[in-house]
């Protein structure tokens, strides 16, 4: 008795598993226009931050020459953004602007994240005494107004992107460390990490290899909706007088250089305030958009 | 009750005890020179040697830190190495301003955040709906200190309505003193002409404070209020045929602040520690202005006293939460 054959329709993969996922998630992030938008303006950023050596058209001013002749020329065809109270070309300076915004950026958030992710992991991982001295210290941090914690930090350095980017990581790794703490806790009572621990693996194969990789998506959607927040932070220190100094621009310290010239001279202060207005709504609308990918259940 | 609010008031003291003993540290190990930079670029080494030890600066870091911890019991916070002025003195000269402007940013948060969200929660995708929630995306993305010099451009300089900056005129005296908050003293002297001062000079740092807490006040009420509104006892209330007003204000209400409330006690801490910018925008006379211009001058002990006192009232702000969440859900037990 042969077995009646039954038809099965088998339907023909036309992308590979792994394509197949992210064209699903390119498709969830597409729903939302906002989140396009925002990659938009985060894409332009980096293209114009990398490409603004080139296309810089007065590089000179960004170098720290002066034009007095031409001082608080409104904004026109020749100067986009008018001239400044030493006749610097404010286009030139904004543009330039963005590599400091975005590279101190994406610097402390990397710090961030390196650090708290391996406090938060350790604390997480071993528990006990170890536990309750690093979440200690972590609260302890937590409960420090960041903003003033940072400028005092960075006051004290010297001023320097560098000097910068180290104070606002201090004050901003805590935050990671609970995150990754709390992650943890949860998957080390995992089924695959009991199996792990029965083969043998040491505490830092299982980190490594099977937790933290499981991690990673509650981490990055933590950063890049820190990305935005993590810009505005090092406007405002520059903002304040501490941090990067002139010549180099940075938008915080355009803005502040420009307060003493309002309201006549508007333009010396509307070019970099949008700039980090822009700068951060496009890395919130971005992070809202991840989010949306990486943790469908937090959609709303 | 009382005797949870006991045990966590308790609980604050080792918490403060490891704050001043971290920010202490900090404060040492940094590379700053303060005597150096107070005593001048011509000051002999002796007269940078007088001044430490008139500061206690050469004894051994522990016996500065007890030193430290003993006064601040009795209400010694230190000196100000620049200005020989008494950090404590200072701090409460200062912090009624910054205190006066927190509240007002926070009230114009909740008094318009609450009732947006609610509304936009009810009317859902409406025209109101879409408005505010694109104000509110750019008004968490946007820099308080622009916002301030945008508000100073268009109040001040051209429509010419309100003070540029400052807290009160030199020119006029301020209200008696009895909070320190100018407004509220005028209030209670029954000075119309003193309230109407001080509120046009509040009027314009206390929207720049405001506008993000608002933003995120509001997207919380709106997102809480829409998963209350989902709730099964909802529907029962509205098939018992109560009227939507009861249900929102009675029933919808109290159940949505929870979360709300956790976010509006997290940003007492954030303002507060963001006076510095709208502060520096608007000369006005609070803890952020005197917290820069000591980290200027790497002036330590004022930098500690103010972190102290902002951590402080965050930490008791906190506990006020904790206990507001019983008020809106009885549900809540303190053990």
């Amino acid at each position: 008795m042969t077995q009646p054959s039954i038809p099965v329709a088998i339907p023909k993969r036309t992308q590979s598993a792994r394509l197949e996922n992210w064209s699903r998630a390119f498709y969830r992030f597409r729903q939302s226009w906002l989140s396009v938008i925002g990659l938009a303006i985060v894409v332009a950023l980096i293209v114009i931050a990398i490409l603004a050596p080139w296309i810089v058209p007065h590089p000179e001013h960004v170098a720290g020459g002066t034009n007095t002749a031409a001082r608080f020329q409104p904004p026109s065809a020749i100067a986009w953004f008018g001239t400044n109270a030493l006749g610097q070309d404010m286009f030139s300076l904004v543009l330039v602007g963005s590599q400091v915004s975005l590279f101190s950026g994406l610097a402390v958030v990397f710090i961030a994240i390196a650090v708290g992710t391996v406090v938060g992991a350790i604390a997480g991982y071993f528990g006990g005494w170890i536990d309750e001295i690093l979440m200690r210290i972590t609260d302890l941090l937590l409960t420090i107004p960041s903003l003033i914690l940072a400028m005092a930090v960075a006051a004290a350095l010297g001023t320097g992107v560098w000097n910068m980017i180290i104070a606002i990581s201090i004050t901003w790794w805590p935050a990671y460390a609970r995150l990754v703490r709390g992650e943890v806790i949860v998957k080390k009572e995992e089924q695959f990490v009991v199996a792990a621990h029965a083969l043998g693996a040491n505490w830092a194969r299982i980190l490594g290899k099977h937790i933290l990789p499981n991690i990673v998506s509650p981490i990055v959607i933590k950063a890049s909706l820190d990305m935005g927040f993590a810009i505005l932070t090092v406007a405002s220190l520059g903002f304040v007088g501490i941090g990067v100094k002139p010549p180099t621009p940075e938008w915080g310290t355009l803005l502040s250089g420009a307060r003493s010239y309002m309201p006549d001279y508007w333009w010396t202060a509307v070019a970099p305030g949008i700039a980090i207005f822009l700068a951060v709504l496009a890395f919130n609308l971005l992070g809202d958009g991840l989010r949306d990918v990486l943790d469908p259940k937090a959609r709303r | 009750m009382l005797l949870y609010i006991l045990r966590r008031l308790v609980l604050l003291v080792p918490m403060l005890l490891g704050l001043t003993l971290l920010l202490f540290i900090v404060a040492r190990v940094l590379p700053g020179d303060p005597v150096g930079l107070a005593a001048g670029p011509n000051a002999t080494p002796e007269l940078i040697a007088r001044m430490k030890q008139e500061f206690g600066l050469d004894q051994p870091l522990p016996l500065q830190y007890w030193d430290y911890l003993t006064g601040l019991v009795s209400g010694d916070w230190g000196m100000s190495v620049f200005t020989r002025r008494p950090v404590f003195a200072d701090i409460l000269e200062y912090l009624p301003a910054t205190l006066e402007l927190v509240f007002a940013a926070l009230l114009i948060a909740i008094i318009v955040g609450i009732p947006l969200g609610l509304l936009t929660a009810v009317y859902r995708n409406g025209v109101l709906d879409y408005a505010t929630r694109t104000v509110a995306l750019g008004g968490i993305a946007m820099p308080r200190f622009f916002l301030g010099l945008l508000l100073q451009m268009a109040f001040a300089a051209w429509l010419d309505i309100l003070p540029l900056s400052g807290r009160y005129p030199l020119i006029e005296s301020p209200p008696e003193h009895v909070t320190g908050l100018y407004t509220i003293d005028a209030i209670i002297a029954g000075d119309w002409y003193a309230f109407q001062i001080a509120l046009s000079h509040l009027a314009l740092p206390a929207i720049a404070m405001a506008l993000s807490p608002l933003a995120t006040i509001m997207r919380m009420m709106r997102a809480s209020t829409i998963e209350v509104l989902q709730q099964d006892y909802v529907m029962t209330e509205r098939a018992l045929g109560l009227s939507n007003r009861l249900i929102l204000f009675k029933y919808v209400l109290k159940n949505a602040m929870t979360s709300t409330l956790t976010v509006i006690g997290l940003y007492v801490s954030w303002l507060l520690g963001g006076t510095v910018l709208v502060e520096t925008v608007f000369d006005w006379p609070g803890l952020g202005l005197y917290a820069t211009q000591a980290i200027l001058t790497q002036d330590f002990m004022p930098v500690i006293g103010v972190t102290l006192v902002i951590a402080i009232i965050y930490l008791i702000t906190m506990l006020v939460v904790d206990l507001l969440y019983g008020v809106f859900n009885p549900k809540v037990r303190y053990a």
